[in-house]
Formats: structure tokens, sequence, C-alpha cells
């Protein structure tokens, strides 16, 4: 293992909740840190190198969502945020904010961990400008914007590829639907979710086994969507992060 | 409605025009008493006066009618009594049948403009009736309290014919509405220091006729509807600039029509069902604000233990022991189904305390029943599953997380009620404007006496009551969530161990996809 250990932040009030992620994490070969305020959090990720943060919603001393936008005013890192359900409007405000993905709690912690290496590699992948992204037996090339499906090579509307782009861009992470519907149609049409409900419907005909029950094209309710990119990674939750 | 036009400009202006419209009724009777005096030969026509008398009397009143018989007199002398175009009298014999006139027309006057008061006051007493009766009937089918206020409130309006604004005591949510009418501070002032409890009981006689506040904006009037009831709470109006005459006729009239209304709602037990309400409304908050904060406090351990479970089912001391694995698995489970159980009870507390507001979008049924299956996976894992769903479904504009949420439930009730193995089919249709979506399965099934009540908040299957667990909140909360997005659910059962269909309908409006912009890269 030549690859250095990712470090992540821990943000969280409750001890036992920091406690259980500090050995779910440990045991999966990172290096945590701990932070039980906002300012403590935002102190410790200006102090020290950090790969991705975890924050909780309801700290003490300030929102989650301020400590989100005070990190992401200086710093790339990806966030993940935990939340409660019910509040899809938040997540969604949080996602805007720049928190990469979301898990709600109560959760376990190979959810989170499939989150956080999908937030790491997509990190990674940024960086060394990795140009293709693989789900399944979906294969998209951003560079020379090639979709192939089992090696076959696809046909895709513009619409529908630039859609596919977003997604893959952000793959394993959720998009939000008025980001995917910016992006897409543009910024007069961010409430048009019609829109966007319809061409994923014809994508989802032409790229998923199984239209009715979608692996790939996932959609979160209320939120959006996401290219599901961890179901290998999951299998195999054990191992330590494919850092390409 | 003469008891509207209190003001004093008003009621001169009545009679000027009362005695003006006379002089032209005597000017026409004139004419045609000429008229038959040059045909018909005769000498005498005074009589007809009697005439303009009679229609003023009751049409204007008693000053105009009083009026008509001074124009009779003199018109007689003038025209008809020799010396004519004179207001002398020679004749005595006409000195006498014109005081005989002044007699008839005094007393005709007299009598006809009693009738006409008597007949006002009737039709007036007529209204006040029939408004009360409106009002009792408003009370009957008054809902809750603030519908009784509304009720109170908007008949003194129309009995009084000014706007009157009523003060509920008590109520908090009250000063958001207090705002929202230009009511002058002076006035709320006063309307604080007859909620006062002291000024209910000592100075008793603000409270019994209240207190008149001038204000720039004119003269406003407040009182307690009722001295005796506290309840129903305090009105203010505002009467305009009257003089002091006017107020108190006003005063008086406000009077009557109070009593009558607090002597309906005495009858009609109202203080009593005012203050019933109002004790219910404080224990169900009460009980919510207790759910809630209890629902809190126990999610967030559950959090930690599962949290903590998951990571010990992982942990590679643990891996070559599957009969501790298994525990930790039990431990994880236990919690996620104390979870929802949590859930139910913080949903069950959003829906009676402050109502679900949807939050609509355009949603795919196909994404809704696919998320609602990936969160009962675990659950349906023992059961057969069969998924209808057509791929021309048409969008539905509702909240999708609510309808999810609703769909779990039945998936819930469908694995909990129905035998492992056994088939469970999912199908959404869409017709005549409307989406189905129905769950079906092979279990208990429902008696027919059961249907109605399952939707009933901590409905348990009685029959079923010990094999099963659960709150008796689910079928609850899916239906609140289902209503919250104008749509509704039902239950169909051929019997008892036949298995039942749960559907949920959903109101269908076609989304406004324009062509161009859908199809501009087809």
């Amino acid at each position: 293992m030549s690859e250095p250990s990712p470090i992540v932040l821990v943000v969280d009030d409750e001890i036992q909740i920091r406690r259980f992620l500090r050995t779910g994490f440990e045991l999966n070969g990172f290096v945590v840190h701990e932070a039980s305020t906002g300012t403590e959090a935002i102190r410790a990720a200006t102090l020290r190198p950090i790969d991705i943060v975890i924050v909780d919603l309801g700290l003490p001393d300030m929102d989650g969502s301020d400590v989100v936008e005070r990190i992401r005013s200086w710093s790339t890192v990806p966030i993940i945020v935990l939340s409660v359900r019910s509040a899809e409007t938040q997540k969604v405000r949080l996602l805007e904010m720049g928190a990469d993905d979301y898990v709600v709690k109560p959760f376990g912690i190979a959810e989170l961990l499939a989150r956080v290496r999908v937030a790491l590699r997509r990190q990674s992948r940024a960086a060394s400008g990795e140009p293709s992204v693989t789900v399944g037996p979906l294969t998209i090339d951003l560079a020379s914007r090639a979709v192939t499906l089992n090696g076959q090579r696809m046909t895709l509307t513009p619409k529908e590829y630039r859609l596919l782009q977003v997604l893959a861009q952000h793959a394993g992470n959720v998009v939000t639907h008025q980001h995917l519907l910016k992006e897409v149609w543009g910024s007069i049409h961010m409430q048009d979710t019609h829109y966007l409900r319809i061409f994923v419907r014809k994508l989802r005909q032409k790229i998923e086994p199984a239209p009715d029950s979608p692996k790939i094209l996932v959609t979160e309710l209320g939120v959006g969507y996401r290219l599901a990119l961890s179901t290998e990674a999951e299998s195999t939750v054990a191992a330590p992060v494919a850092v390409p | 409605m003469p008891y509207a036009k209190i003001s004093i400009g008003d009621a001169f202006r009545r009679e000027l025009r009362g005695i003006v419209l006379t002089l032209a009724l005597v000017v026409v009777v004139t004419l045609m008493i000429f008229a038959f005096v040059w045909q018909a030969g005769l000498t005498r026509g005074t009589v007809a006066y009697l005439i303009p008398v009679l229609i003023a009397a009751i049409r204007w009143g008693l000053v105009s009618a009083l009026f008509a018989s001074f124009c009779g007199v003199l018109a007689s002398a003038y025209f008809f009594f020799p010396p004519l175009y004179s207001f002398r009298i020679t004749d005595p014999q006409e000195i006498i049948n014109l005081v005989l006139y002044v007699i008839v027309a005094i007393a005709v006057s007299q009598l006809a403009s009693r009738l006409k008061r008597e007949l006002e006051k009737s039709q007036k007493r007529e209204k006040d009736l029939a408004d009360l009766y409106a009002f009792t009937r408003r009370l009957a089918v008054a809902f809750d309290v603030s519908d009784i206020q509304a009720a109170i409130e908007d008949h003194l309006t129309a009995a009084i014919q000014r706007k009157v604004v009523l003060f509920a005591r008590d109520i908090p949510d009250d000063k958001g509405r207090r705002a929202n009418v230009a009511v002058p501070p002076a006035v709320l002032a006063e309307i604080a220091k007859l909620e006062a409890p002291q000024s209910r009981s000592t100075d008793s006689s603000s409270a019994t006729s209240g207190s008149v506040i001038a204000d720039q904006g004119g003269i406003w009037l407040a009182r307690a509807v009722s001295p005796k009831n506290p309840e129903f709470g305090i009105i203010a109006v505002n009467i305009g600039k009257p003089t002091q005459d006017s107020v108190d006729d006003l005063r008086v009239r406000i009077d009557a029509i109070l009593s009558d209304a607090t002597a309906t709602l005495d009858r009609l037990g109202i203080a009593q069902a005012i203050n019933e309400a109002r004790m219910r409304s404080q224990t169900d908050q009460l009980r919510e604000a207790l759910i809630g904060s209890v629902s809190h406090e126990l999610r967030t351990p559950l959090a930690s233990i599962m949290g903590a479970a998951t990571v010990l089912s992982t942990a590679p001391a643990l891996c070559g022991e599957p009969k501790l694995q298994a525990l930790v698995q039990d431990v994880r489970s236990e919690a996620e189904r104390l979870n929802d159980d949590i859930q139910n009870l913080i949903d069950a507390t959003r829906i009676s305390s402050d109502g679900v507001r949807p939050m609509l979008e355009w949603a795919d049924p196909g994404d809704i029943v696919d998320s609602a299956l990936e969160r009962c996976s675990q659950r349906l894992s023992g059961h057969r599953l069969a998924l209808n769903l057509p791929n021309d479904l048409p969008l539905v504009h509702v909240d999708p997380v609510l309808v999810k949420q609703a769909l779990v439930q039945i998936f819930d009730n469908a694995a909990k009620y129905s035998p492992p193995g056994s088939l469970i089919t999912v199908a959404v249709r869409a017709r005549d404007g409307r989406m189905i979506m129905s769950v079906s399965d092979e279990g208990a099934g429902l008696m027919a006496a059961e249907v109605p009540h399952i939707w009933d908040r901590f409905a348990r299957g009685e029959r079923l009551a010990a094999a099963t667990s659960g709150s008796g909140l689910g079928l609850w909360i899916a239906k609140a969530f289902i209503a919250a997005n104008g749509g509704k659910m039902n239950a169909v059962s051929d019997g008892p161990g036949r298995g039942t269909t749960m559907a949920i309908e959903l109101p269908v409006e076609a989304a406004t996809v324009h062509p161009l912009e859908s199809d501009s890269d087809e």
C-alpha cells in the first residue's frame, strides 16, 4: 500500500456518533480527525490537510450549512452531509451550496463509506483529468463524447448526451434537478422538472437493462438523480480506497 | 333601512326631499281641482287636498304631512274661496269648512305616519329576526372557535351595518389578525383594558356599556360582546363621525343586537363549547410537543446504535463468528424497525400539528414506485413481487416523497398481513384523468365491517393484533399524505383470508411540455 491513507474530518456534536464513525473509518484505512462544533471544524479544515469532511447538520454553535458554506469559500475538499429524513428542500439547498452528497440518519457505515469513496474518486479523477466514467455496462468518454453500452457505441441526442455528461461529471454523487435543468436546458427552465422526467425516461429506455427498476440512472426522490457508481464499491466494503 | 342613516345631514335631506315632493303634489292637486271646477262647474274642491296629506304622511312622515295640510289651507283660501286669488276669506261657512279640513288633515297625518312608523319597525324587527336566524344556522355548522368568532363578527357587521372587529380572548395567534385590521392604537389599548380580568369583575359599567374612543379616523365603540361571558371576546366598531345623539342611538341599537346574539349564544351553549375547544387544543399542543421532542430524543441515540452495529458487523474480529454476526444483525434490524416507528410518530405529529405542506413537482410514477420498493426491499424480500408498470404513464404533479412514504406504508402492511412466499402485485395505470397505484396481496384480507376503520388513527386489525406489531398509524399517515396531494385512497377485499387491494388515486393534469423544447434535438 504505497498510497497514503485518506484523512477524514468528522464534525458531529454527539460523541457516540463520532466514536462509531472513527472506528468505522479506521477499520477501512482512513485517518480520522474529529470536531464537535462548527468553529472547531472550520479551524481544523484550515490548519490540517483534509481529504474529505463529514458534517452533521445539527451543530450546537452554527448550522451545518454554514460550515459547508465557509469551507466551500476557500476549499474544494469533498463534503458529505449527515441529514435527517423529510428535509428534501434542505438537502437540495446544501447540495447547491457545495456539499457533494448527503446520507440520511440513521445510516449504516457501508452506505457512508460508499459515498465517501465516490466523492474521493471524483476528486482524484478531477485532479488527474481521467476522461471516462464507467457505470456497470455503460461507459461515458467525456473527452471523445462517446457513450458505449456493453462495448457497443450508442447514438444519443445532444440533450440526452448533455444530461449524461453532467451526471457523469458528478458520477456517484447526487445531482439536483435544478442543476441538471440549468446545465441542459438553461437557467430559465430551472422549475420545469417535467422536461427532465421525460428525458430521463427516454434515456433509461436506451441505457438501462430493465428501465422499470433503474440501476444506472437512479432517482433520488425530491432531490435529483445519481449515476450509480457505487454498486461495485459497496460490495468491496472492506477493501482499501481505490485511488487511480 | 332608516336606522342606518343616523347622521343629521342625512335626516334633514330626507325631510327636505319629502317637503319638496309634497309641494309638487299640492300643485298637481290644485291643477286637477282647477280642471274639475272649470269642466264640471264645481266651486268647492278643498276636500281633494286631503290626498297629498295622506300620501305625504305615508311616504315621507309627519312633517311632510303637516306641510301638506298647511299648503292645502293656503291653496284653498287663495284659489277657491272668495275673494279669489287672495288669502282673505269672507264667508264664515268657508272658515268652518277650512277648520274642519285642518282638523281632519292633522288627524290623518298622525294616523298615517304612525302606521308608517309601525310598518318600518316591524320590517326592521323582521330583518333582525332573519339575521338572528341566519346567525343561529351559521353557529350550528360552526366547526371550531374561529368559525364561531367569525359568525359573531359577521352577524354584528350585518346588523349594525358597520365594520365590526371582534377580538377573541386569550387566542395567541389572534395577534396576527389584529395587525391586519386597521384599528388605531388607542382602541387597542382600550380593548386590552377591557380584556384585563380585573375590569371584568370590578369595573362592570365599562364592560356592559363599553367605551367610546375618539380618534382622527372617527369614533370607535368598544365593548364586551357579553358582560357575563368574557369567552365571546370584545368588539370594536368604527362609527364614523356622528353626533352625540346618534352615538347614543347606535349604542342602544348595538345593545339590543348584542343581547339577542348573546341570548342565542347562551342557548346553544357556545361559551362552554369555546372553552372546551380551547382546552382541547391546549392539550393537543402539549401532546404533539411531547411526542415531537420524545421522538427526536429517541432518534439521536438510534443513529449511534445503528451506526455502531454496522461497524461491528464489518469488524475483522467478528468475521469468523456467525452467531455474533447474527446478533449484530438483529441489533441493526431492530434499530431500523424502531426508527420506522419513531418516524411514524414524527409524521403523525407533523400531520396533526401543522398539517402537511406538499412540495409539488412533476414526478414519474415509475420513480415513486421504484424508490418505495427500494426502501422496502428488506421487508418484501420474503414475498414474490409482480410489477405492472406501463412505460407510457403520464407524469403526476405531486410531492413524490409523500406519495412514496404512503406507498411504503402500504407495502409494509401487505408484507405484514400476508404469508411469506405469497404474491404481492404492484400495478400502476392511468385512467379518466386519474393515476391509480394499486398494491394487491394474498394475505389476511378484510371483513366488510373493518374496511371503514382501517384509516383511523391508531387503528389495529383486531383479528390479527396479537400476531403482528405496529402502532396503527401507518394507513392513517398514508391517507393524510395522499390527501395532501389531492388524491384519495381506498381498500378492497373479497373477505377474510382472500387478500387485500389498496389503491392510491392521484389526479393527473397534463404537463405542458413545449414541443419545441422537448423535441428540439430529436
